[in-house]
């Protein structure tokens, strides 16, 4: 690597031919998204009254928000183990040193569909196929996760240490028994801390694609802005901020506690 | 064998047995299953409708098969959209990780000027993180209008919220021993962070900056389903109207374009962390 | 017991490893295996168990049912219930370190256990009481609830000596069990190897001379692939010197044969 001195005529050509690109980049970006500042300030303020509703919080409906966050998170809390189970035995398909090439390939292939497809899109396939509600919105969390936490497994099952396993089969154990005794201890304590942070990234998740579903609380944050109700839309926007916190402050709590007790079994 | 002195411990039969090892194992077990469908059932939630609704699927492919990708020649606002979608995501990223990586030094505790100061912007964060980003663009539609601009803002809100966490932390992770070494011969703060603090932290915030734009394509999928424009527009479009084949078109043009940025993504990254630290 | 006839491994590039290595185990022996460090010991014990495949050669293995196997010959099945006889000490000790003890222990029978009862239902309590007992027969049994992460070195070999012995088997295979242990582990271990030899037979890789000429019954030396001495444990220590060649300074001798071996060095080095 040649070294150029800090302030060689070179390295300002460099830096400011990167600049110039990213402003040309940038100019166009915002011509595309048609974006207008001042106009946005300007109407933030004229608009005042209008946000100031929001601070009027409608706490009549406050039951009903409580009950559809319920439903958002239990979305996830269903969704969730759906995607561990399956993506624990797609990652051992997919694991270099348990499996024969002809599965092997097959199972990364679809982890890394998963990966790409972004759960929207997901969502949008089983709401043409099947309609709105809870279904495809399961279905789409479930799927979304699915790879990412596949994928973390098979690498995570690729690092297990090979000479336990070997071990395991000298003395007798088979192919299975090798899996259950020697991969399964080892990444045990990961999969669980990665299903319950995904379980928080979920509930998150929900909220987005439950209010595109037509269930749970992003549904009702949606509604009630529609319908022009503010004060509904800020009571939906309070329950969501605490129910989010709350998850995350479990998910914290819980993988710690995982991190101390060393796992299960 | 009595060579070997062993310090005294727990009673000689202190082990537990399999039996009970496995009645736990399986009660547990058994309590998560039981758990998990009774969730189902408060959601109305039956995975076997998947087999027994299946003809739902056998329909929907013969509605969306062949995919419609003429739709490019024929949609005037196909192109636009995939613009507006990637604008958005770019804007939301460039903006906000600059504002984020602004604050996160200042939350990092071993960068800010004042304690008070660090938790209260790290509390901001977590409140950001817990909004949801399609409420941000739908309070910001009253005033913007529905758009793509609207899904900016929220974006690069949104952006600042996430990586604002991930950017004090890289920061906080960083090696304390060079930042004293350089403290210690007279440097200013402002210097101790420039010489000291951002070339160890810079490869982790360049990668981390590729992975914002990453997410924030896909968030800018979802924003635009809310009435964001762009891509997610268009397929709750061809959804409404039922154009099936549209939708499948755009499924396969998200692919391409998420696969094609990544690909970008990585180039580009690894081309600026070869190069060294850039400034 | 234990046949093995005109071992070779030759790497694809023409390279040998083990260039006919031939030698018996009989019931009631206790034959330690030395050489220098790449001299193919290990090799030779992975190929023994299957565990790496043999260019050529056979290694015929005799079940206490009286029925011989080939080893080379065998598939994964057959080689499974030929294991399920055969003990394994690795020097590596290989154990699973999140598993307790007791369970680390139960491993060594699993060639015995069918694979759908190890998934749905795990090992049995007359199992574990078994696994116990050879935990007392190493002295460690107060160490039975305790993770295997948390073990010393010494603790860790002795588990791996349970969970071989715990398998009954009619044939042992060690793999350098003492030497991460200091002296007076090493010498209890080697106490416990020999009785089981007694009764069995132990096929051990040792780098410690003095340890192999007092408890062993034979011993095999190998050096570049080839087996150069096959005979009485106590070997003199020009011959010694000999296998060895440089390596001599490296091993650990007892005070009475180093000072010869010390003197000889210069002449043979």
């Amino acid at each position: 690597m040649s070294v150029l001195s800090e302030y060689s005529p070179k390295r300002y050509l460099k830096v400011s031919l990167f600049l110039t690109v990213m402003a040309i980049a940038v100019y166009f970006a915002m011509k595309a998204c048609r974006v207008d500042l001042a106009s946005m300030f300007e109407s933030l303020f004229t608009n005042g009254d209008v946000y100031l509703r929001f601070i009027d919080l409608d706490w009549s409906t406050l039951w009903h928000m409580v009950k559809a966050a319920a439903v958002t998170v239990l979305l996830a809390a269903l969704a969730t183990p759906l995607a561990a189970c399956l993506s624990i035995i797609v990652a051992i398909a997919g694991a270099r040193n348990i499996s024969k090439p002809w599965f092997r390939l097959p199972a990364r292939i679809s982890l890394g569909l998963e990966r790409a497809l972004p759960d929207t899109v997901v969502l949008f396939v089983f709401i043409a196929a099947f309609g709105l509600g809870v279904f495809p919105a399961v279905f789409a969390l479930a799927l979304g996760s699915l790879g990412m936490l596949g994928k973390l497994w098979a690498d995570g099952i690729e690092e297990v240490d090979d000479k336990s396993l070997e071990a395991i089969r000298a003395n007798g154990g088979s192919l299975w028994q090798s899996i259950r005794y020697g991969i399964i201890p080892q990444v045990m304590p990961a999969i669980i801390s990665n299903s319950i942070f995904r379980f928080e990234v979920n509930v998150r998740a929900a909220t987005v694609l439950g209010g595109l579903a037509g269930v749970g609380i992003g549904y009702e944050l949606s509604r009630a802005y529609s319908l022009l109700e503010y004060g509904r839309m800020g009571m939906a926007i309070l329950v969501i901020v605490v129910v989010v916190h709350l998850c995350e402050r479990f998910s914290g709590f819980a993988r710690g506690k995982l991190l101390i007790s060393g796992g299960l079994e | 064998m009595s060579d070997i002195v062993y310090p005294p411990s727990i009673p000689t039969d202190a082990y537990r047995k399999p039996s009970d090892k496995f009645r736990t194992r399986s009660g547990f077990f058994l309590g998560f299953t039981i758990i998990l469908v009774l969730v189902g059932a408060v959601l109305g939630f039956n995975p076997f409708m998947l087999i027994y609704e299946f003809h739902n699927v056998q329909d929907l492919a013969d509605r969306a098969l062949p995919p419609n990708f003429e739709l490019l020649a024929t949609q005037r606002s196909a192109y636009a959209s995939l613009a507006e979608t990637v604008s958005m995501a770019f804007l939301g990223t460039l903006f906000g990780g600059a504002f984020a990586l602004v604050l996160a030094f200042l939350a990092a505790k071993n960068t800010t000027p004042s304690k008070a100061l660090s938790s209260v912007i790290k509390n901001l964060f977590a409140l950001e993180r817990a909004l949801p980003s399609f409420a941000v663009m739908l309070m910001f539609q009253i005033a913007v209008g529905v758009g793509p601009f609207s899904a900016t803002i929220a974006l690069t809100i949104g952006s600042i919220g996430m990586f604002g966490k991930l950017f004090s932390e890289a920061i906080e992770s960083v090696d304390p021993k060079p930042i004293d070494a350089i403290a210690t011969v007279g440097a200013t703060r402002s210097q101790t962070v420039r010489y000291g603090v951002i070339p160890a932290v810079l490869p982790s915030i360049v990668s981390n900056w590729f992975y914002a734009f990453d997410v924030n394509v896909r968030s800018a999928i979802a924003l635009g389903a809310y009435g964001g424009g762009g891509i997610g527009f268009q397929l709750v479009l061809a959804q409404k109207t039922l154009r099936h084949d549209d939708l499948l078109a755009w499924v396969f043009f998200i692919l391409i374009l998420i696969a094609s940025l990544e690909r970008v993504s990585d180039f580009l990254r690894s081309r600026i962390i070869k190069k060294g630290a850039l400034k | 017991m234990l046949r093995v006839q005109d071992l070779c491994k030759t790497l694809p590039n023409g390279r040998k490893l083990l260039n006919g290595i031939s030698f018996s185990v009989e019931k009631g022996e206790f034959v330690g295996l030395l050489g220098p460090s790449g001299a193919g010991k290990s090799l030779t014990l992975r190929c023994v168990l299957g565990l790496t495949s043999a260019t050529s050669g056979s290694v015929d293995f005799e079940s206490p049912d009286g029925n011989t196997h080939s080893i080379c010959d065998l598939r994964q099945n057959q080689l499974r219930r030929v294991r399920c006889h055969i003990g394994v000490i690795f020097q590596g000790l290989n154990l699973v370190q999140q598993l307790t003890v007791l369970e680390n222990v139960m491993i060594g029978k699993l060639g015995c256990i069918h694979p759908l009862r190890s998934w749905l239902y795990g090992f049995t309590d007359r199992e574990a009481r078994e696994a116990f007992e050879a935990l007392k027969e190493v002295n460690m049994e107060s160490f039975a609830e305790r993770r295997a992460y948390s073990l010393s070195g010494g603790e860790m070999q002795r588990v791996a000596i349970a969970r071989a012995t715990f398998q009954k088997p009619s044939f042992y295979l060690a793999d350098e069990p003492v030497s991460n242990l200091d002296p007076k582990n090493a010498k209890a271990i080697m106490k416990i190897l020999a009785q089981l030899a007694k009764k069995t037979s132990v096929l051990g890789v040792f780098h410690q001379p003095d340890l192999i000429a007092k408890y062993c019954t034979r011993v095999i030396a190998i050096k570049g692939g080839e087996v150069v001495y096959n005979g009485d444990p106590k070997i003199s220590p020009r011959k010694l010197a000999d296998i060895y060649g440089d390596e001599l300074q490296e091993l650990e001798i007892s005070q009475q044969n180093g000072q010869e071996l010390k003197q000889m060095v210069p002449a043979t080095g």
